[in-house]
Order: C-alpha cells, then sequence, then structure tokens
C-alpha cells in the first residue's frame, strides 16, 4: 500500500489504456491498475482504442496482440507513427519471434500471459519512469548503436560482436549496457546504474552491480590486449571506454 | 505357395533367381547344341577329305606300275591318313554296324564314282565311333588293295572348349547386364522404403514418382497419402497450438485473481499451479511449434548462452557451474539451442541439486556437457525419455511439472543442427548429457 500512497504523492495518476478484446480479463485489469492507483482506461478494439487516445491524455498502453480486427502489432504501428507513447504489448505467445517482432514495431515492452499482478505493475513503472525520466531518449532505445566494432540493436535487444558473432546477454546485462553506452566515456556511480539496468528486469536480482559489471565483462571480452571496454574507478562506480556510434 | 528356402524376399533377388535359372538354362542347352552342330559338321568335314583322298589315291595308282605302288604309298601317307598298297584283301568284310554304314554313305555322298567300288569299312572291333579309329580298303582296277588308315575324331575339344567359353563370357554380360537393369528397377522401391523411414520422423519426403508402371503408382499414391497426413497432422498441431494459446487468457484472469486471495498459503498454492499450467503450454508450443517457422542459423556465442543460463540458475539460488572458455562459436539457431540448455539445466537441477554445465571444443564441434548429481535414468530408459509425451513412471517423476517434453524438444533442436545428443549416467551418480553440435 506503500506503493499507492508514493503515487498518490507523486501528483495526478498516470492513465493507462488497456486494449484487450476479452472482457473479464480487461475488467481484471482495471481493477488491478485502480488498486494500484493508475487512472486506467480500457478499450476492446483498435477502433475503440483510437477514439479513447483522441479524447484523453493517455500514458502507456497496454495492447494485446491477438485482437479481433486489425491485431496488436498492426495497431502498435499505427500508433507509432504519431505517438511516442508508451507500449507494453500483452500476448498469448510466449513466442521469441513474437516478442522480437513487437519489439522491432516500436513497442517498449512484450509481457507474456499469464502474467502476475507484481510483474504487470512493476514493469508499467519501470517503464514510465524510463519515459518521464529521460534516462534513454527514444532514439536511443530504437536506433542501432556501434562501438569498437560491436554492434548492438536496442529493438531486437540483440548484442554482434566484432566478429559477427551473436552474443547473448541476460535482460539485466543488456540494460546495464544500454545505460553504459546512453552515457560513454564518463563516470557513471553503481547507484545509478543499479537503477537503470533494473529499468525493465523485474525479477529483482539482489546481485550486486560488481556481479553484473563482471559478468558483462567477460560476455563483451576480446582477445586483443587494448583498454577494457569498462573499467573500474574505485570508490565511484565505472566508466565505459568506448566511443559510441549511432546508426 | 512354394517355399524355398533359397528364395530371396526381395523382388529384385527373386527376380535374379529367375534370370539366373533362365540364362543357365540358356547356357547349358546352347553348348550342347553348339557341341552337336560342331561335331557333325567336323566329321562330315574329316569325311569329305577321306573321300577326296580315296578317289585321288585310287586314279594314281590305277595308273603306277606295280613296282612304284609300295614306294608311292608312303611317300602320300600323312599324319592323317597312312596308306598302304598290298595284293592282299583285308580282313573279311564285317558285317557293316549301323555307324560304319552312315559313314560309308557319307564318303559316298561326295564322291558318287565310289559307289561302284568295292570298298570295305571297318573298325577296331566294330566299336567306331567311339573308337577313332576307322580303316577304308578300296580295291583297285588289278585287284590289288589299298588301304587307309585314318582318325574320325569325334570330339573336337578346342572349338568346343571355345564354344563353351564365349557362351559363358555372353552369359555373364547377360547376367550382369540384366542385374544392374533389375538392380535399377529395383532403386524406386528402395526410395520408396527409404522415404517411409523418414516420414515417421516428422519430415515431408516426396518420392520421385519413375520406374515401372506398378512401382509409379505405388510412389504417386504414397505422395498423395503422405499428403494427406501431413495435413491432418497440421491441423492437429494448429488446433493443439490453439487451444494452448486459447488458455492462456483464462490463466491470466485466474492468476489476476489469485492477488486477491487474502490467505497467503492458498494464494501461493495457487500461483505454483498456474505456474505448471503456464510451464506445460510453453513446453507444448516449442514442442510443436519448433519446426513451424524455423529460425535462421547465425553465428552464435555458446558460452554466453550458457554463462546467462547458469547466472540466472545461481540468481534463482540454485548450485550451477559453468566451466569453458569466455567465448566458443557455433552456427547454429540461438533461440532453439538456449531453450534446449534452458531444459536441461532446468532437468539437472529438478532431480538433482548440482548442475555443471561444460562447453568445449572438439574436431570442429562444440561438445555442450550437462551434469547432475540426481539419482541418473537406468540405461534401458534412454530412447524412452527421449519420446515425447514420455516420463519415467518412477516415484520421482510426479514432483515435475511440464508434459515430458523437455528432452524432446533438445532432441529436436540438436538434430536440427545437424548435431547428436547422448545421455549417460556419471560413475559418481547422477545423468550426463552430450550435446555435440557442429561449430561450422
Amino acid at each position: 500500500m506503500l506503493d499507492i500512497q508514493r503515487e498518490l504523492a507523486a501528483g495526478p495518476p498516470q492513465s493507462v489504456l488497456v486494449v484487450e478484446d476479452d472482457p473479464p480479463l480487461r475488467t481484471l485489469l482495471m481493477r488491478v491498475l485502480r488498486e494500484h492507483g493508475f487512472h486506467a482506461l480500457s478499450a476492446g478494439s483498435g477502433g475503440e482504442m483510437a477514439d479513447l487516445m483522441a479524447a484523453n491524455p493517455v500514458d502507456i498502453v497496454l495492447l494485446d496482440v491477438m485482437l479481433p480486427g486489425p491485431n496488436g502489432f498492426d495497431l502498435c504501428r499505427t500508433i507509432r507513427r504519431a505517438s511516442d507513447v508508451p507500449i507494453i504489448m500483452l500476448s498469448a505467445r510466449a513466442d521469441e519471434a513474437d516478442r522480437l517482432v513487437g519489439l522491432e514495431l516500436g513497442a517498449d515492452d512484450y509481457i507474456a500471459k499469464p502474467f502476475s499482478t507484481k510483474e504487470l505493475v512493476a514493469r508499467i513503472r519501470a517503464i514510465l519512469r524510463r519515459a518521464s525520466g529521460g534516462v534513454q531518449e527514444p532514439q536511443i532505445r530504437r536506433s542501432r548503436l556501434t562501438f569498437d566494432g560491436w554492434s548492438i540493436d536496442p529493438g531486437r535487444r540483440e548484442v554482434i560482436s566484432p566478429d559477427g558473432v551473436s552474443v547473448d546477454l541476460s535482460g539485466a546485462e543488456f540494460d546495464l549496457l544500454l545505460a553504459f553506452v546512453a552515457s560513454p566515456q564518463r563516470v557513471i556511480g553503481r547507484e545509478r546504474l543499479l537503477e537503470m539496468s533494473r529499468a525493465r528486469t523485474t525479477d529483482a536480482s539482489d546481485r550486486s552491480i560488481d556481479v553484473l559489471v563482471s559478468r558483462l565483462r567477460r560476455k563483451l571480452s576480446t582477445d586483443s590486449q587494448g583498454e577494457p571496454l569498462v573499467r573500474t574507478v574505485r570508490g565511484v562506480g565505472y566508466i565505459f571506454t568506448a566511443a559510441v556510434q549511432r546508426g | 505357395m512354394i517355399h524355398l528356402r533359397a528364395w530371396p524376399q526381395g523382388l529384385v533377388g527373386r527376380a535374379t533367381v529367375v534370370l539366373i535359372l533362365a540364362v543357365l538354362l540358356e547356357f547349358i542347352g546352347s553348348s550342347i547344341l553348339y557341341e552337336r552342330t560342331d561335331l557333325f559338321a567336323d566329321r562330315g568335314r574329316q569325311m569329305q577329305h577321306l573321300a577326296e583322298q580315296l578317289v585321288a589315291a585310287e586314279r594314281v595308282f590305277n595308273e603306277l606300275p606295280v613296282k612304284a605302288r609300295a614306294h608311292k604309298a608312303e611317300t602320300i601317307s600323312t599324319r592323317a591318313i597312312q596308306v598302304n598298297w598290298s595284293y592282299l584283301p583285308p580282313m573279311p568284310a564285317e558285317p557293316l554296324s549301323g555307324p560304319l554304314d552312315r559313314a560309308r554313305d557319307q564318303i559316298v555322298a561326295w564322291e558318287p564314282s565310289l559307289a561302284d567300288q568295292e570298298m570295305r569299312l571297318w573298325s577296331n572291333g566294330g566299336r567306331w565311333p567311339a573308337d577313332q579309329r576307322l580303316k577304308v580298303a578300296l580295291k583297285l582296277e588289278d585287284g590289288s588293295w589299298l588301304h587307309f588308315k585314318t582318325r574320325v575324331r569325334a570330339g573336337p575339344w578346342a572349338l568346343v572348349l571355345g564354344g563353351v567359353g564365349s557362351a559363358f563370357i555372353l552369359a555373364s554380360g547377360v547376367l550382369i547386364a540384366s542385374s544392374l537393369l533389375l538392380r535399377s528397377m529395383g532403386a524406386p522401391l528402395r526410395n520408396l522404403a527409404k522415404a517411409a523411414h523418414e516420414i515417421g520422423e516428422g519430415r515431408r519426403v516426396t518420392v520421385p514418382e519413375e520406374g515401372a508402371g506398378d512401382v509409379k503408382l505405388v510412389a504417386q499414391a504414397f505422395n498423395a497419402m503422405q499428403g494427406r497426413i501431413a495435413e491432418l497432422g497440421a491441423a492437429r498441431t494448429q488446433a493443439l497450438a490453439a487451444v494452448s494459446h486459447d488458455l492462456r487468457t483464462p490463466l491470466a484472469r485466474l492468476r489476476l485473481r489469485s492477488s486477491g486471495v487474502a490467505d497467503s498459503s492458498v494464494r501461493h498454492a495457487m500461483e505454483q499451479d498456474i505456474d505448471e499450467m503456464t510451464a506445460m503450454l510453453d513446453s507444448l508450443l516449442s514442442y510443436l511449434g519448433g519446426r513451424a517457422d524455423p529460425e535462421p542459423r547465425r553465428r552464435t556465442d555458446l558460452a554466453a548462452i550458457a554463462m546467462t543460463l547458469v547466472d540466472a540458475a545461481t540468481d534463482a539460488g540454485h548450485e550451477a557451474t559453468y566451466v569453458g572458455p569466455d567465448h566458443l562459436v557455433a552456427e547454429v539457431r540461438p533461440v532453439a539451442i538456449k531453450r534446449a540448455l534452458s531444459n536441461l539445466i532446468d532437468n539437472a537441477l529438478t532431480y538433482g541439486s548440482e548442475a555443471t554445465v561444460s562447453l568445449r571444443s572438439e574436431n570442429g564441434q562444440a561438445v555442450v556437457l550437462v551434469e547432475d548429481n540426481g539419482p541418473g535414468i537406468p540405461e534401458e530408459c534412454f530412447a524412452r525419455v527421449l519420446e515425447p509425451f514420455q516420463r519415467l513412471d518412477s516415484a520421482r517423476a510426479r514432483n515435475t511439472s511440464g508434459l515430458g517434453l523437455g528432452l524432446s524438444i533438445v532432441q529436436r533442436a540438436v538434430e536440427d543442427e545437424g548435431g547428436s545428443l547422448k545421455l549417460g549416467n556419471r560413475e559418481a551418480g547422477g545423468l550426463r548429457v552430450e550435446m555435440r553440435l557442429p561449430q561450422a
């Protein structure tokens, strides 16, 4: 209940638009969201969604993939043409392929059904925080980035080594890397890194940022004896040493 | 039906046996015929020669003075025909036996002038032609006798052997050619059998519709049947996948509702049940969807995947260790391989309390080893645990979630990469699963 108080203290409730064709699930989602201090709106189809978005300010959209008429992916594309409002896709498919399609179309996150209340609320908060706090500008979220021969695709959450090898990162590791490339060649404090790298992951790992950094270092290690990509700044935090190019 | 032990079961085998018998028969028959005609032709030739000699000698000797005759007889003798001249008549004529009579007729037939001459034929005790020696005596005008001794060879072996040899070469040639022909006739059938084996493994195999009429019909029917089976299978898979998807919405409602349950132990139990159902649906969908939309292969760092999964397991409070290099590249489908390795680690941590993942490169293959300290699996069950929807029916089976698809998904992912999966038990106890994946 602390959450509610905090949300209330933070000003007017943020509005969440739920686009879901299953009426009972829609009702449940509305109830859960209201219980957690959000202003919830709901639509059963793309048409209703468009009407609601035209009439109300919406801070985040929860978009079901399987909808009658234009499906969630179509709607996601339509929204992105006009607005940068955060979108979380809800899907009955836990497919990696579906997840990638959603993220490529500009969705900010992808949650597979069935999700728990805790997971849903945590993800909504994380995305809203990221959007409002300007942790990442929209371009950073979407465009390809390169550094030192490496390239990362934030949409597909993909990391390619200088040799063209796909390197698997965990969610937290990827978010940590995104935090680094967003502020390259600058010292970033541990607290800040922890906050940014937890932006997405809700499975609260109690691992310290040092463990995450060492895992990331190992995965991004190369044979070349150059300067390490991530250097420790004793007592403060870390610095990402490479220059980052966009595109 | 005739039951012969040596009767081969294969169509080609049977046809070959028939062919061998036929060719053998032809071979024997023709060689007998060949020998006979050769024999007759040869004997006839020898008789002709003899007849000519008789006529020529008679003319010469009739003209020759008596004193010169003995010497002349010696000079005209050859190895084949010995000639003697004498006043003495030959032994009294034996009654002409059948063969001798025929020989005489042959001589007269060649030289009709001899028909009126007194000519005696006899042989060694009447055993001609078994005994090759033939004697002919011809009475000259002055009443003296010319004696001819010759051999009429009944079996010219060189010729007969040559005949047999060439017949044999011919027959073998025919045999080899027709065996090859039969083999090629059997090829469509063998293709069909091979295809039928492969179909069982879930692939669609098109059999070339070729070969003899019957075989072609079978191939056509086979392809059509395969199409129907594939459609049926696809329809079922689709239905199952649709149900699995549709179940997620009510599950999502249930999960959201469960958060409203006040009693925390009930809520916790409900959440676990929902998790279990979700895991079942996930494994079912990944099993069904594995082949429907294959992800592309790409160069992938297997070490990074192993580290991600092992780290996730340790973060969740399990004992998991990764042993291996920081990077190991293989050309695989990363999502499928990550899911496979994740299944193996989950298995290891379900049945044991510790999982060790090791990775190494060997002969161009990436070797991924997952070991646990659980009870292992009896060797006779190795094949069974790889079957979909199979779980070992022991006491430990029930405390696991899922549909028994975990290892099937692993096996399929590994097979799709052209790799291999090997199960084994560790000496210290526990299961040991080895995935081998081609690196390039």
